[in-house]
């Protein structure tokens, strides 16, 4: 996993000085880095850090938060990400799945199926392959083929938030943001996310805010911490969690602050 | 706001109540000496009212009651969709409109029955349209409807008008409560899926409103059978004595749908399902 031979790469989405406020308040404070694809790109740090803020300036959903304003420049594929009027296509190529799983009315099908008509799919034969090839992606084919026309309320909290991954997935982004994705998981089920994100890199970017040091350190390439809105370290995730550079980094990742 | 408006006890209350009352007394006396000098020549329902068939004319009345308010009800959704999905809750315009909704929602639908009787009708020239049609014998359900269709539409724009101010601030108000009432963690869902303003509210926001949209749209035409309390009224009153003389029923019947208006602006203002806004 090592970060040095993908440097040169262009990365997926690029963040420069980027200052975000809610109304009078500062969120985040000058933050520069870069995404690189198909890695998992995780950030920690303590509450009210400013991790949920940064992940959603980066689909744009922000756009919906009253009072939100920001100086900086976000780049996704070299393109500024806030310079076009449609916001639409940018969260389709950019997905998220939030804490708490959130279920559409109708059927476990009716929901995954949901992702994919946001895509363009109409047909009904190739809306059924996407509902199976994504269900069977996050592992819950063999669980829920025979009911899929029934609600998804009946299932458990983390088989919810598996099918909330696939309905992501039916979209087909290209990058696809986590944020606190296992907040009311149990860890079994946790672990099963985590295999997921892991399995996601083959075709995917990961953006994974937690404010679990551990999961973060299993999870990750790259890791950020932020701390008071500001990011402290940016760096491959073996040196945060070994080596970090920044007295604060290592007073985190060891458990004495935060 | 303050806190003898959020949190009264009983005693605040009950002098509230009796504000409440002397505000609608000192806005219905100078209204009912206006009435008590009008004579019955002049009121402009008293031709339409010596209908010969009563049946008819109730059938009539209902169709034009359901129209109207399906008009209203369809302006007020509307407009409270404009004002809670597209304007930011920043705007001026917006929280003119809602403080004005706000203030008309809570004014008893007995005063905007008045208003119509006393302004609208007078003042939208149907009395002669009426009276040209009574003079050729003509007098009638059939033949209102045919001057209103016949190209001459003002009863038509009286009444709507009269409902638009009556229904519109409560369907707005019970609309807006039933959008704001939609979980902020779906849309947001659906928004990060790529839906697009128009996917999400047509998919998720009135699916899931719809059932109290429906109840605000209820809610609001009940408000307005109780004006047409008012209008039973005017039909007695045109029934009274040339001599102009109320008879002593029509006071009872009028001083009795005060009563019962005050009591259900209250009782509707007490157990409203609609959130007050704290801002």
């Amino acid at each position: 996993m090592s970060i040095m031979k993908t440097t040169e790469k262009q990365p997926i989405l690029g963040i420069h000085n980027l200052n975000v406020w809610y109304g009078d308040r500062q969120i985040l404070r000058s933050l520069s880095f870069g995404v690189e694809q198909r890695r998992v790109t995780a950030f920690i740090g303590p509450a009210n850090s400013g991790k949920s803020t940064l992940v959603r300036c980066l689909n744009r959903l922000n756009d919906f938060t009253p009072n939100f304003t920001f100086t900086g420049e976000v780049f996704f594929k070299g393109n500024s990400l806030y310079a076009t009027k449609d916001a639409d296509t940018v969260r389709k190529q950019i997905g998220m799945v939030f804490r708490k799983p959130t279920l559409f009315r109708g059927s476990i099908h009716e929901n995954v199926a949901y992702g994919a008509q946001i895509s363009g799919v109409t047909q009904s034969a190739a809306l059924n392959a996407s509902v199976e090839r994504n269900l069977l992606r996050t592992g819950l084919w063999d669980l829920v083929k025979d009911i899929l026309d029934d609600t998804p309320e009946q299932l458990p909290t983390g088989q919810q938030q598996l099918l909330c991954v696939a309905r992501a997935l039916a979209v087909e982004p290209e990058v696809l943001i986590f944020d606190e994705p296992c907040g009311e998981l149990d860890p079994i089920e946790t672990v099963k996310i985590e295999t997921l994100v892991r399995e996601l890199t083959d075709d995917c970017t990961v953006i994974f805010a937690t404010n679990k040091r551990r999961q973060a350190a299993r999870v990750s390439d790259v890791a950020g911490f932020l701390y008071g809105g500001e990011l402290i370290e940016f760096g491959a995730t073996e040196k945060i969690f070994t080596n970090p550079e920044d007295n604060r980094t290592e007073q985190y990742v060891t458990g004495r602050l935060g | 706001m303050n806190s003898l408006m959020t949190h009264p006890n009983p005693r605040q209350k009950f002098v509230l109540q009796g504000i409440a009352l002397v505000i609608l007394g000192a806005v219905f006396f100078p209204v009912w000496n206006v009435l008590k000098k009008t004579h019955v020549s002049d009121v402009p329902i008293s031709s339409v009212a010596r209908v010969p068939d009563p049946l008819s004319n109730l059938f009539n009345d209902l169709y034009f009651f359901l129209s109207i308010s399906f008009l209203a009800i369809l302006l007020g959704v509307t407009c409270a969709f404009y004002l809670q999905e597209w304007l930011p809750e920043t705007n001026w315009v917006r929280r003119l409109v809602e403080n004005q909704v706000s203030i008309l929602s809570g004014i008893p639908s007995l005063l905007y029955g008045l208003l119509a009787v006393l302004i609208f009708l007078p003042y939208s020239g149907v009395i002669q349209k009426i009276e040209t049609v009574s003079s050729d014998g003509n007098v009638g359900a059939a033949s209102l409807k045919a001057t209103v269709f016949q190209g001459d539409t003002t009863l038509f724009y009286a009444m709507l008008l009269t409902f638009v101010i009556l229904v519109m601030p409560r369907v707005i108000k019970t609309t807006q409560a039933a959008l704001r009432s939609v979980p902020m963690p779906i849309r947001e869902s659906a928004y990060a899926l790529g839906a697009s303003r128009s996917q999400v509210l047509m998919k998720h926001v009135v699916p899931i409103a719809f059932p109290l949209i429906l109840a605000g749209g209820c809610r609001a035409m009940s408000c307005a059978f109780a004006t047409a309390a008012l209008f039973i009224g005017v039909c007695i009153w045109s029934h009274a004595p040339q001599s102009g003389q109320m008879t002593g029923g029509f006071v009872l019947f009028l001083g009795g749908s005060l009563i019962l208006s005050i009591l259900s602006s209250f009782l509707i203002e007490r157990y409203s399902p609609v959130p007050t806004r704290n801002t």
